[in-house]
């Protein structure tokens, strides 16, 4: 089963990461999860596929009754982001997914109703948990069409998706990391291939850093912290992309 | 919830052949429609000769829409049975997924995928079985009221192979077209015997 780690904590406020599932098929790529919690009320990010389910359920219930679990954000519409959806159904019918407008009928096709969904506007939109206002950001053709990150100001964490994403190695598959040039090397490839526009690129560069951010929260990979965001942001500032090797 | 997801995967590959049995049976029936059109040129071509054989014709030809109208019914409810078994293929698979969490899990996430099984496997599976179930009796009813019909449609093609000799000068082309009557109404009974054997094993 994966493990839940508690990355932030203030108070009510609280954002757990489920990561690394070390019985997890190599065929399935490796992902993280977010539980965002604020006093009762709960978001999850990128649920997940429909594989990693029984891994996400039981790391989720050892810190949180998912019962509770009453929203959903997925960043685009990929079947490792949101194939769980019906399995969350199951256990809540109510349960509300905001995702781009883009996907909003292409996802029911996991699973859920009119009812379930909760288009985000491309320019994005306030989520609120608890007493907490999140901000959905603009993240389009990072690498879907219809993208989007979540930034949370209180903790200063911003979801990233797929952006920041690493394919790690065994043995180098912290969920933090120290040495920025030696963990970009796992990044790069991805980035090149999977980031389709070097446009987007740019205004997604300049949009986030106008954000404080001290954790940069990737849905494969390890988080960057402190001044691994900036460093960051530059470097794929740089980056060419959209790129088939060969 | 292994034996479930086998059910599932067995009435799922059952469905699929009695569907394909019945496509079998409604191009036979198509067949027969426009056999039936030919016999009855054919009697009114042999006129007086063939008087007897036109009646037949006339009732083969009534026979081949009935036959017709019972197969896009069969048709039907195969769908329906298409649609329950998919919704039961589609829970079985989530079992599996949820199983495997309750596998995973401890304290209370366990005891939640517990109670919350036990609830899902009463409603939800109960209540897709009583369907098929439902969906298998009338289909084996529908079945059993088509052979009764080609049972029919055997005597008048029967008769019509006797009609054919009275036909004179027609009376080989005649007796030509009654045999494949019997023939292609010998393979629709011959595929209903098949649908029902298939229909007795479920029930």
């Amino acid at each position: 089963m994966k493990t839940a780690r508690v990355i932030y904590e203030d108070g009510k406020h609280k954002w757990i990461a489920l990561v690394r599932d070390p019985n997890r098929p190599d065929y399935l790529i490796d992902s993280n999860e977010y539980l965002v919690i604020d006093d009762d009320d709960s978001l999850l990010l990128d649920p997940g596929g429909n594989e990693v389910f029984p891994a996400v359920f039981s790391a989720l219930s050892t810190e949180f009754d998912p019962r509770k679990i009453t929203k959903l954000f997925a960043s685009h519409q990929d079947p490792d982001i949101i194939s769980s959806l019906a399995l969350w159904l199951e256990f809540n019918p109510q349960v509300k997914c905001y995702i781009s407008w883009l996907w909003a009928s292409f996802v029911p096709h996991f699973g859920g109703n009119k009812e379930t969904f909760i288009s985000i506007p491309d320019g994005g939109m306030d989520i609120m948990i608890g007493s907490q206002r999140l901000q959905a950001i603009p993240a389009h053709y990072l690498h879907s069409s219809g993208n989007f990150h979540l930034y949370d100001p209180k903790a200063k964490i911003l979801f990233s998706g797929d952006v920041g994403a690493a394919l790690l190695p065994p043995g180098e598959d912290d969920l933090f990391f120290e040495d920025f040039d030696r963990h970009i090397r796992h990044a790069e490839g991805f980035h090149r291939r999977w980031m389709g526009s070097d446009k987007a690129k740019r205004d997604w560069c300049q949009r986030v850093s106008q954000l404080d951010i001290e954790m940069m929260c990737p849905q494969h990979g390890a988080i960057y912290r402190g001044d691994q965001v900036r460093r960051f942001i530059d470097w794929f500032s740089h980056l060419e992309v959209g790129i088939v090797k060969g | 919830m292994a034996t479930v997801t086998q059910d599932t995967g067995r009435e799922l590959r059952r469905i699929v052949r009695t569907n394909e049995e019945i496509k079998r049976v409604v191009a036979t029936a198509f067949k027969i429609n426009l056999m039936a059109m030919n016999a009855i040129f054919l009697a009114k071509r042999a006129g007086q000769t063939a008087l007897g054989f036109g009646v037949l014709s006339n009732e083969l030809r009534r026979f081949a829409m009935d036959l017709q109208k019972q197969m896009s019914q069969l048709r039907e409810m195969t769908y329906g049975s298409v649609n329950t078994v998919t919704a039961l293929v589609k829970q079985a698979r989530l079992n599996r997924v949820l199983e495997r969490a309750r596998k995973e899990s401890s304290g209370s996430g366990r005891s939640l995928i517990d109670e919350f099984m036990r609830t899902r496997h009463n409603l939800v599976f109960a209540r897709h079985r009583e369907q098929i179930a439902a969906l298998n009796r009338r289909l084996s009813q529908m079945i059993a009221d088509t052979a009764q019909l080609v049972e029919l449609g055997s005597v008048l093609a029967r008769s019509a192979k006797i009609e054919a000799a009275y036909g004179g000068a027609f009376s080989t082309s005649l007796m030509q077209v009654s045999s494949d009557f019997e023939r292609t109404i010998g393979e629709i009974q011959r595929s209903l015997e098949s649908l029902t054997k298939h229909q007795d094993a479920t029930l």
